[in-house]
This record gives C-alpha cells, structure tokens and sequence, in this order.
C-alpha cells in the first residue's frame, strides 16, 4: 500500500508541474503565437539556481560536486530565486531570439539555443557541476515538518496544486484582460496590431518573460522534490512532451492543457511501466519519443483545435462580460437577456 | 516596463477642425524602394484637418505603398514625413499610430480568432490596453473604460447591422463583412488622420453609401482621411482633392472635377 501511495503522490506532483509547464507554454504560444522550443532550459535554469542556494556548504558527502556559494536559503527563497532566474533568463534570450522575423525561424533560433545551453552546461563543470549535475538537495522545511515521509510527499502534492492554482488564476487574469486581447490580435494579424499602436517587440517579450518565470518556479519546485537535477533531465525533447500535451488537449484553452497534460507527460508516459518488458532494454523509451511524434501529428490533422477547443467569449446586448471576464453566461441568464434583446 | 510607455500616457491632443486650414500631414519628396523597383518616386503632397484626400491611378502605380511609407510599414529611402509638423520619417509604425495616424490595409487584416465584437474592443483599448502596466496598476479605472468601450463596440455593430456576427469569429466572416470590421475597428479608436486602402472592395453597395455617409461624417469631424479607391464615385463623394499617381510619380493634384478632365490623367488612368 505504502509504494502504491509514494507512487500515486509522486505523479501527482509531476502532474502539477507540468501543468504549470503547459500554462506557460499556453500563453506564449496560444495567446501570443510564439513557439518556444527552449521552453525546458527556463525550466532548468530555475531548478539549478534552486538547488544552488540550497545546496549548503561542501560537506565532503558528495565528493565531486562543486557547490556554488554555500548558501542554503530558507523557504520560499529559493523558489522565488528559481522564477527570476527564470524570468531575467527569458529576458535575456527574448531579447535576441524574438526579433521580427518569420515564425519558423523563430522557432528554430529558439531550439538552436536549447541545444547550445544543454552542450555547454553539461560539458563545463564549474557551472552547475556537469553532466554529472547537482544532488543533495534537501525538502523545503523537510526538517521542520514532523511528518513522516508518506505525510511529506502528500504535503508536497498539495503545495504543488496550490501554486497551481495561483498561477492559473493570473494566467487566466492576465488572458481575458486587454493585454491578452492584444496578445491575441498580436498573434492573429501583427500588422494590423502595430497599426492600432500596439508595441508587438514589448509585448511579446513580456509575454516570453512571464512564461519564463513560470518555468523557472516549475523547475524550483521539481527540484526540491526530487532532490537532484541534471542535464539528463532537461533534453531539448522535454519540450516537445509539453508541446504535444498542449496540443492533444486543446491549446488556447486552459481546461484543454490540462487533460492533455493529463493523457500525455502522465498516463501515456506512466504507461510501459505496466507493461511487460520486450525488445532490447531501452527499445520502450525510444518508442515513446515515436509515439509523442505521432500523437502530436496526429492531433494537428485530426483535430488541430485540440480535444477541447478554444472557448468562445460570447457577448450579448448589454451583456459583455464573456468578453471583458471570460465569464460564461448560464442558460438563466442568457435567456433573460436574450429576451430582452427580443423587446 | 520593457519599452518606454511615455507616449501612452501623454495626452493626444485632438483639435476639432472648423477648416482652419492646418496642415496634419505632409509628404516631401518621398522616395520607396523595393530592391531595384522605385515604387514611389518622390511624392510630395499636403493633408489639411478634416480634408479627405483621394489617392489614385492605374495598378502598380505606388498608392499603397505611399500609403505604407506614411504609416511606417515601409521605409522612407529619401524624404521626410510630417505629421503635425514634426518629422515622423524615423518613427516605427507604432509610434505614428499612437500620434493618430491610423491605417487600413488593402488585403484585409482582421484579427481571424477572434469575434467580431473582440476585434472591435481590441481596437477601442488600442495601445493603453496591450500596457500591462496598466492591467496591473489601474484596474479599477480599466474595468470602467472597458464597460464604455464594451457599449462603444455594441453601438458600432448596430450602426452597420452587424450585431448578428457579434459573436463570430473575424475568420469565418464574409469578405465585406471583414472589411467592415477593419473600418469599424479605425471608428473604434479616435484617429487625426485615417489611411483607407481601397476601403470599399467587396462591401455590399447599401453598405458603401453607408460607408461614405459615416466616413463624411468622420471628416467633418476633422478627421484628415487619405483613401486609395478605384471607385471613383466613392472618390467623388468623399474627397474635395485627388491625388494621382503613375508609375511612382506624382501626375496630378487637383479638385475632382478638374482631375476627370485632365488629359495627362486620362491618359494615365482613366482610359
Ligand atoms: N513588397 C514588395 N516587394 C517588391 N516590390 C513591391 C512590393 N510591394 C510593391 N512592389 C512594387 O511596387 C510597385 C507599386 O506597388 P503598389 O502595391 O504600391 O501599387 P498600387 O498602386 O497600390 O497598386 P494596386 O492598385 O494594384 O493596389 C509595383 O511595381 C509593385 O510590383
Ligand atoms: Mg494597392
């Protein structure tokens, strides 16, 4: 019972995390129509910095580790560490790699520099220790919380969804606001944006910054709870998992990304764990990555829009809160004021 | 915020015109190039508030991308651009619409996943809203300005019997229907000077009369407006002036009446 429970809490937080993965993907790309490629190294960067100042000092333990400073900041700190280097990362590469270009090229500037990133940290060890990456890292407050560890992880499950639940609401916040009009009118037809005034350069790089925030914090919380991160764990393929769960749901559409998180990174993934083992060893793995190719093909032919399309943000005389709040209307209400429009 | 937002807050100062004879834009000698092809050969011309100007001539003659130059989509090689007397020839297209210089284009710009009514609120909150200084910092007074621009948007579907596509996505309209919206989309944001290329292809004739009817309305408002059309009668009811160029050049500038009986023009354009 004990495993069966470790196991289910320990997806549960991997789904909460790839949610927020997913939310940021969402609005970088279904709201302001950028195809970050390099979503993971936003990710990654917010796990080392995390782990970096909460590693501690060199104890000896972990012989060939290089720590950076010693630090070992207390809760939350690290973790909002983790979403502005997230944050100012995404700055930083925006600022060169979401120049007016064609979107294609975009895209392939943005993978070419996840590649470069992944190359360079894996093979310079006195940045966050190489290929061999950082371990030893301990759980917020794990000493303080007199939990037994079965406690700690549903703890963690919990404070995953939480955050989870934040930033669905500012990301939400921020959609249905005239920002996210604009982000959307942006990704529609730029031109025509820039012609109303609209400052596409600002905005799509505050756009890329909040979403790489979002994978920063992402990477903070991954990392403190499996302890250890390296460049194992963040392969430029990582993003095409998130991608293909965007897709498969529905993106644009936050209820969407979620079951396709939901069906992608965690049952289908999960699934060959069930299975009995065929092939030579490691055949399984590298027909998952075939199978994430198709299903995202697949998904763009069959149902481009997603299992859950983007929702209508329906308005009616004297009623536009679909539009200004992304608020539905009930069938009461919408009655109502249709009858009235009837008068 | 990333890019200096201080033009967003400084106040656009609108003058309504009573033909004062103030000169809102002016072109001198400007000169676009596309590679080898000289596409406008230096034009030169004056807007004055509230004159609608009529821009045309045969295809391929420069008119849009005159209109290009002035908006900042294309880029000046030689001349200079004024608006309001100060030299906008190095200012990005942003920039200039935030000074009120607002364009149509001649393939139609709708924003295609989004409704109607959402295309015509975008416009209303025009560059204050894309702010997210401002979505953060002033949401109280935000959510009143959207409530106004919310019934703004609804009156303007009503005025152009468009309320039964509130809801539609720009994409799956017809293609009057989408220039309607663009047009609309101008009406929604409060412009000094209006680019129109060639407004009315496709839009239904009842519809055009009304078209005209409102962008007359527009002009006496003060509103300059420059509009490329090969109707000419809308050219005729819209504009006291014509512009007409031909292979890059300026041929001719005159009164309408004066135009149609120009020879060179004839020659040019009307056959
Ligand atoms: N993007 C471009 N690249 C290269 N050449 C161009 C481009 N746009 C226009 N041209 C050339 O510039 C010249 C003027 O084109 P423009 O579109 O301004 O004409 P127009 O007067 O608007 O014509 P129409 O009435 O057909 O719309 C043409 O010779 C055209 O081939
Ligand atoms: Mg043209």
């Amino acid at each position: 019972m004990g495993a069966w429970e470790f196991y289910i809490t320990t997806l549960l937080v991997y789904f909460a995390i790839d949610v927020l993965s997913a939310y940021s993907l969402n609005l970088q790309f279904g709201f302001g129509g950028i195809i970050n490629l390099s979503y993971i190294i936003f990710q990654a960067i917010g796990a080392y910095v995390a782990a970096s100042v909460s590693l501690g000092p060199d104890t000896g333990a972990n012989a060939f580790q290089t720590y950076l400073f010693g630090a070992s900041l207390p809760f939350p700190l690290p973790l909002i560490l983790a979403t502005l280097a997230g944050a100012v990362l995404a700055l930083v590469i925006g600022s060169f790699g979401l120049r007016r270009m064609r979107k294609d090229y975009q895209a392939a500037v943005l993978l070419i520099v996840s590649l470069i990133a992944w190359q360079v940290v894996s093979s310079d060890t006195h940045l966050f220790n190489g290929s061999n990456g950082v371990t030893g890292v301990g759980r917020p407050l794990g000493t303080t919380l007199p939990l037994s560890s079965l406690g700690y992880q549903w703890i963690y499950v919990v404070w995953t969804l939480v955050i989870c639940a934040v930033v669905y609401l500012l990301v939400r916040w921020l959609s249905v606001s005239p920002w996210g009009r604009a982000l959307r009118a942006m990704r529609d037809q730029e031109d025509a944006a820039i012609s109303l005034g609209i400052n596409v350069t600002a905005l799509r790089l505050q756009v890329f910054v909040i979403g790489g925030a979002i994978a920063g914090l992402s990477g903070g919380l991954l990392v403190e709870y499996i302890g250890a991160w390296s460049p194992g764990a963040w392969g430029y393929a990582e993003t095409f998992v998130i991608l293909t769960a965007m897709f498969v749901g529905g993106n644009r559409n936050y209820k969407g990304v979620v079951l396709g998180t939901l069906l992608v990174p965690i049952l289908f993934l999960e699934l060959p764990r069930f299975l009995p083992p065929f092939g030579y060893p490691g055949l399984i793995d590298s027909l998952e990555w075939v199978v994430i190719g198709l299903m995202w093909m697949a998904s763009l032919l069959i149902r481009p829009q997603g299992i859950i399309p983007e929702k209508r943000n329906l308005v009616y005389a004297g009623n536009f809160d679909g539009v200004l709040r992304g608020r539905s209307m009930s069938k009461l209400s919408l009655r109502r004021t249709q009858k009235a429009e009837a008068k | 915020m990333i890019e200096s937002e201080k033009l967003a807050d400084a106040p656009v100062e609108r003058t309504a015109s009573d033909g004062d004879g103030r000169v809102v834009l002016s072109a001198r000698d400007v000169v676009v190039r596309y590679g080898g092809v000289v596409a406008v050969d230096g034009v030169s011309f004056d807007v004055k508030a509230g004159e609608a100007v009529g821009l045309i001539g045969p295809n391929g003659a420069g008119k849009s991308t005159m209109l290009a130059s002035l908006g900042g989509q294309a880029k000046a090689a030689g001349g200079s651009i004024l608006l309001d007397g100060r030299d906008v020839t190095k200012l990005s297209a942003y920039r200039r619409a935030r000074l009120g210089l607002l364009r149509t284009f001649q393939s139609t710009s709708e924003f295609g996943d989004m409704t109607t009514f959402e295309n015509l609120v975008t416009a209303g909150n025009g560059f204050k809203g894309a702010s997210l200084t401002s979505v953060v910092f002033h949401r109280k007074e935000n959510s009143r300005s959207d409530r106004e621009i919310a019934g703004r948007a609804w009156e303007m579907l009503e005025r152009f019997d468009m309320t039964h596509v509130a809801n539609a996505y720009a994409k799956e309209l017809s293609g009057g229907q989408r220039r309607l919206v663009e047009i609309m989309r101008c009406l929604m944001t409060s412009p000094k000077l209006l680019l129109l290329d060639e407004p009315m292809v496709g839009v239904a004739p009842h519809l055009v009369e009304k078209l005209v009817g409102d962008l007359c309305a527009i002009r006496d408002e003060g509103i300059s407006i420059i509009i490329v059309e090969h109707a000419l009668e809308v050219v005729r009811a819209l504009s006291n002036r014509v512009v007409v160029m031909s292979f890059g050049k300026k041929i001719a500038d005159a009164p309408y009446d004066e135009i149609v009986n120009n020879r060179e023009v004839q020659d040019a354009y009307l056959g």
